[in-house]
């Protein structure tokens, strides 16, 4: 893991220490809320609902269990015993005290985290693969580019008021777990033919108001130009993006209306000006960060294999968690293990604090020390050996984290929604405990299989509904809540957006709704093995629709 | 800590503190009357006749709208004594692409000056996208600058100007100083 030297002690603390004076003047009535407003937003600071909610940057979504600790012992003293994971690899606390920010800043700290650029028109946290360093079919670890690019994408002094926010991700896998190609970058390691790395890079993809799948702009490109390339990129968006319109100010518009063609060649010129500049990476500094992720040296052991068939012989729950939440590993003597945040009826993402301990302690034991988080808001333990599968297993148990249904029905992915977001128009988080209570038995989850469905509480798509395998968005028609389906969504590399099945339905009867839906995917389905997605690419949108509004005519 | 309360001598900021300013802003040079040192909007500008622009016995130099170009300027850098980049709105970026446009590819040698709505917490970005001079009406900016107090961090992550290179570290990080 990437561990601060002096210099980014330095920069934070700086951070922190500006912030509490401006907290104290706010405080003090020196500063209004409209003044205040710019700054504590630089900080992660929002204003919610009901209260204050700090966004918390988990870069690339790995963290250590000395900072797990930290996250739990904040939820526990400064909010109400639990924290949020969310879409974007970050934590969210929903409760904390504004007098009580330059406290917990203090504390994200010490053990080298932050709120910067969680919000703002800026370049935000950058993600990345949560798989990385571990899964068998990795090219290379990404998260190294994706530390160059948080340091220098920090506080940059060009790229601090962009059109609108920027949100970059990097995979070093065919197989894209990071979405790359619904944000404004997304970059894929890659090695050519002659074995050397670089990236795909992609621009302009995005959710929201206007969904688009990204844009390849160059197939290949070559490590040391990554922040002359991207500086480009930025550079271009930041004097030609969209001012007038808030909801036209992604870069995904200015690809969409400049022509990929014409944006490519604007960015390549702007790049062969910058190619030979101080921003070209020597091999050096590249392989010192990459250092900082060296494969961890595992003791080889192959006893594991053994056990564990006995052991899932013995107990048909570990065996279904196993086949589930387990993930093959580079080393064949290890697994990686997903920690489901999504109990049956629970709120998707969110985790107590002893939880939160809970998990520490396991990653420290039995995962290196490292833990991750996953943008489908569960965690991860990245280097589990086979052999203790088991243990691992009996201690997520104690408290409620053994759910088995990672990439299953009820593995949710929903935003805050009307429950705490000041822009909802509809709730979120009930929707998707009754739709996680109505498929939750496990026999009927398992017969369903792989099944994504994201629900977002507003057009913004915090919860990436333009994506999901079926996608719910909450709209507000004459003051009643309503919700919007779409599907055959995927953000994953053959990346799709999701159609739109027609008029909403109400509280009551979406997950009769969603029902309809998966009944009929088990009619027509031609096996199981020919999951949702499949089915639906096979046969469109229309047996779908067929089933909703017919069944709901027919209702009427 | 120098003393806030008194005023400083003019709005126009720089490294090393606030000076007066020789330029006047006019919509026209005809509006500018004899003043010696005017700046002009950026069509105006192009509009003049090159003996005009040129002339010795008078500073002319041009304001440049975050939606304009410099394109236009560019063959024409060498003649101008001031180009002030304006930011109608703080979070109205577009101007910092441009002083890093001018001053690292286009080595522009004249004055290039932020003029609008500069809050404190822009300064330091301002200085190290190429800014020399600031033009200040914000209140609160004024008085953290005279104050001396730039809003700034110790160290960066990129390079820019009035920083170097932090020796035994990254390529990409800086200290400031010169
Ligand atoms: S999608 Fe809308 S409701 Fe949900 S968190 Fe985002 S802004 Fe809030």
């Amino acid at each position: 893991m990437y561990r601060y030297d002096e210099f980014d002690h330095a920069f934070v603390s700086a951070r922190v220490e500006q912030f509490k004076d401006q907290v104290e003047r706010r405080l003090a009535g020196e500063l209004t809320e409209d003044q205040f407003r710019p700054l504590r937003l630089m900080n992660g600071v929002y204003l919610q609902l009901h209260a204050y909610m700090l966004r918390v940057a988990i870069p690339y979504g790995t963290l250590s269990s000395r900072q797990m600790r930290k996250l739990a012992h904040i939820a526990r003293h400064y909010d109400r015993g639990y924290g949020h994971f969310t879409t974007r690899q970050n934590l969210q606390y929903n409760w904390p005290a504004l007098k009580d920010m330059p406290k917990v800043l203090d504390e994200l700290a010490s053990v080298e985290m932050h709120a910067l650029q969680t919000s703002g028109n800026c370049i935000r946290n950058v993600t990345a693969d949560h798989f990385a360093g571990a899964a068998a079919d990795e090219v290379a670890d990404p998260r190294p580019y994706a530390e160059i690019l948080r340091q220098w994408s920090s506080m940059h002094p060009e790229f601090s008021y962009l059109p609108r926010k920027f949100k970059i991700a990097v995979t070093g896998a065919e197989r894209d777990r990071a979405a790359i190609q619904v944000h404004d970058i997304g970059l894929h390691l890659k090695k050519n033919d002659a074995g050397e790395l670089g990236f795909a890079v992609y621009v302009g993809g995005g959710q929201g108001r206007t969904p688009m799948v990204a844009k390849k702009i160059r197939d290949f490109l070559p490590v040391e130009d990554l922040l002359s390339y991207t500086t480009a990129i930025m550079r271009v968006y930041n004097l030609n993006g969209r001012r007038d319109n808030k909801y036209k100010a992604r870069i995904k518009i200015l690809v969409h209306e400049t022509g990929t063609e014409e944006l490519t060649r604007q960015v390549e010129a702007e790049w062969q000006v910058l190619k030979e500049t101080d921003l070209k990476l020597p091999q050096k500094d590249v392989d010192a960060i990459d250092s900082y992720f060296a494969p961890p040296s595992l003791p080889v052991r192959p006893e594991g294999w053994s056990g564990l068939a006995a052991a899932r012989k013995a107990d048909h729950s570990f065996s279904t968690w196993v086949d589930q939440n387990v993930t093959p590993h580079k080393n064949p003597d290890y697994g990686v293990v997903t920690i489901s945040l999504k109990p049956i009826g629970g709120i998707p993402g969110d985790a107590t604090d002893a939880q939160m301990d809970l998990v520490a302690d396991i990653a420290e034991k039995f995962s290196q020390d490292e833990i991750r988080v996953s943008h489908e808001q569960n965690l991860v333990l990245p280097h589990v050996a086979i052999a203790d599968l088991r243990i691992v297993y009996d201690l997520l148990l104690t408290d409620g984290l053994a759910t088995a249904n990672a990439g299953l029905i009820t593995d949710i992915i929903a935003c805050p929604g009307l429950d705490y977001c000041a822009l909802a128009n509809a709730r979120s988080i009930p929707v998707a405990q009754r739709i996680s209570e109505r498929f939750g038995k496990p026999e009927r989850q398992a017969d369903i299989g792989e099944l994504k469905i994201k629900i977002s509480g507003c057009i913004n798509a915090c919860g990436h509904h333009h994506v999901g395998h079926i996608g719910i968005l909450g709209v507000e028609k004459k003051g009643e809540e309503l919700y919007q389906i779409s599907l055959g969504g995927s953000g994953d590399e053959i990346c799709t957006i999701g159609d739109i099945t027609g008029r909403g339905f109400s509280s009551e009867e979406i997950v009769d709704a969603v029902e309809t839906i998966v009944d009929r995917y088990l009619d027509i389905r031609t096996d199981k093995e020919e999951n949702f997605l499949a089915t639906y690419r096979r046969v469109g949108a229309a047996p779908f629709k067929d089933a909703l509004y017919s069944e709901a005519a027919n209702a009427a | 800590m120098s003393d806030i309360s008194e005023k400083p001598a003019g709005e126009l900021w720089g490294r090393e503190g606030f000076r007066e300013d020789p330029y006047i802003a006019a919509a026209t040079l005809d509006e500018a009357g004899d003043a010696p040192a005017v700046i002009l909007p950026l069509a105006v500008w192009l509009g003049l006749e090159d003996d005009v622009r040129n002339a010795t016995n008078r500073k002319i130099g041009v304001s440049v709208a975050p939606g304009e170009s410099i394109d236009p300027l560019l063959p024409l850098l060498d003649t101008i004594p001031v180009i002030a980049l304006q930011f109608p709105a703080f979070n109205d970026g577009r101007s910092y692409s441009k002083a890093e446009m001018l001053k690292s590819q286009h080595q522009f040698k004249g004055e290039l000056r932020a003029v609008g709505d500069v809050l404190i917490d822009q300064v330091a970005y301002m200085l190290r996208t190429g800014f020399d001079t600031l033009k200040v009406t914000h209140a609160v900016t004024l008085t953290r600058l005279a104050d001396h107090n730039l809003h700034d961090t110790p160290v960066y992550y990129q390079p820019g100007r009035g920083s170097h290179s932090a020796p035994g570290t990254y390529s990409w990080r800086r200290v400031p100083g010169a």
